[in-house]
């Protein structure tokens, strides 16, 4: 136990060092500072392409649109970018053979899972809650209306889904022995549970509810309530993912 | 020409911080594909291209997929 911290020291060094974190701050915020311009500069856009020649009646753009563009970013792009740069963060060490040292002197396997699950989920909270901020900054200044009163109830799931995709990826990455390995494992999940979202009657209790309902629940259409099934699926799921990832590492030759 | 100037002025709060997001991740992969002369795949003329033109993704990718192993250099 006393070596999880030491673990989780050397994991959070590691990201800091080859600059994942880094890059994940940087793009999710880029995504947040794109998300209000694009909203506000949609209008001016159409104007410019066909201003004169087409009469169209543009409504002027509001905080709902700004939303929209943060969430469309976060749950495509941004977590897209999120499954590129972690998709080795297990695979790597195991095909490097960094932690046949550590192993051998002692430190136990399931100490290695925790401490880059909670590293993962560290880096995701703190780079999505500042690009959250950074877009609710803006969005207030440049569209100061009430149409979106429930802008924490939007980003909570996606905080959530976060943390069940993240337990997939570094399922993945162990069940992998490279980093495309474990990066396929995660595009196949993503892509099964679209598919499964296709049936209206799994929808409730499927973990995508949590990327796709965003903006009815920022504009108050839904409630967190409704969706309390997804939530609690995704996060037993990435409890049993994450066990799963312990169990692997476990019975894996270093 | 006049209301181009405009829309960049009214949205400078936004331009400004955006821009330089971009030149830190450009600066940041830039400086390690000059220092570091092993990539996966590639070579320095391309990576440089690659990191300087395409935007964004381009850094990505090169931190992801074309940095070479560290214990080589």
């Amino acid at each position: 136990m006393a070596t999880l911290p030491t673990m989780l020291k050397k994991e959070l060094l590691e990201t800091w060092r080859t600059y994942r974190f880094l890059i994940l701050a940087v793009v999710v915020l880029i995504f947040a500072l794109m998300s209000p311009l694009i909203a506000k500069l949609t209008p001016d856009i159409m104007k410019m392409s066909f201003g004169k020649t087409l009469q169209l009646a543009i409504p002027k753009p509001t905080s709902i649109d700004s939303w929209t563009q943060f969430y469309k970013n976060m749950t495509q792009m941004g977590i897209f970018v999120v499954a590129i740069l972690f998709g080795g963060t297990m695979s790597q060490e195991l095909s490097r053979g960094t932690l046949v040292n550590l192993v051998t002197k002692g430190l136990p396997r399931w100490v290695v899972a925790v401490s880059k699950y909670i590293s993962l989920v560290v880096q995701w909270s703190v780079a999505l809650t500042a690009s959250f901020l950074v877009t609710w900054g803006y969005t207030a200044y440049y569209f100061p209306d009430a149409k979106t009163p429930y802008i924490w109830q939007g980003f909570v799931p996606l905080l959530l889904f976060g943390f069940f995709f993240l337990a997939v990826i570094l399922f993945g990455s162990t069940l992998a022995n490279n980093s495309y390995g474990g990066l396929l494992f995660t595009i196949l999940v993503v892509g099964g549970l679209y598919l499964v979202n296709l049936f209206k009657a799994a929808q409730n209790y499927n973990p995508i509810s949590l990327i796709g309902n965003n903006m009815a629940l920022v504009q108050g259409h839904k409630t967190l309530g409704e969706l309390g099934p997804g939530i609690a699926i995704a996060i037993g799921a990435g409890l049993v993912l994450l066990a799963g990832t312990v169990i692997l590492l476990n019975r894996k030759k270093l | 020409m006049n209301t181009n100037w405009q829309l960049l002025a009214d949205n400078l709060p936004i331009f400004i911080p955006l821009i330089l997001l971009e030149l830190i991740l450009m600066v940041t992969a830039l400086v390690h594909v000059l220092r570091h002369p092993h990539y996966r795949f590639g070579n320095r003329i391309l990576w440089v291209l690659i990191v300087v033109f395409i935007q964004i993704i381009g850094p990505i990718l090169y931190f992801v997929f074309g940095r070479g192993d560290e214990r080589r250099g």
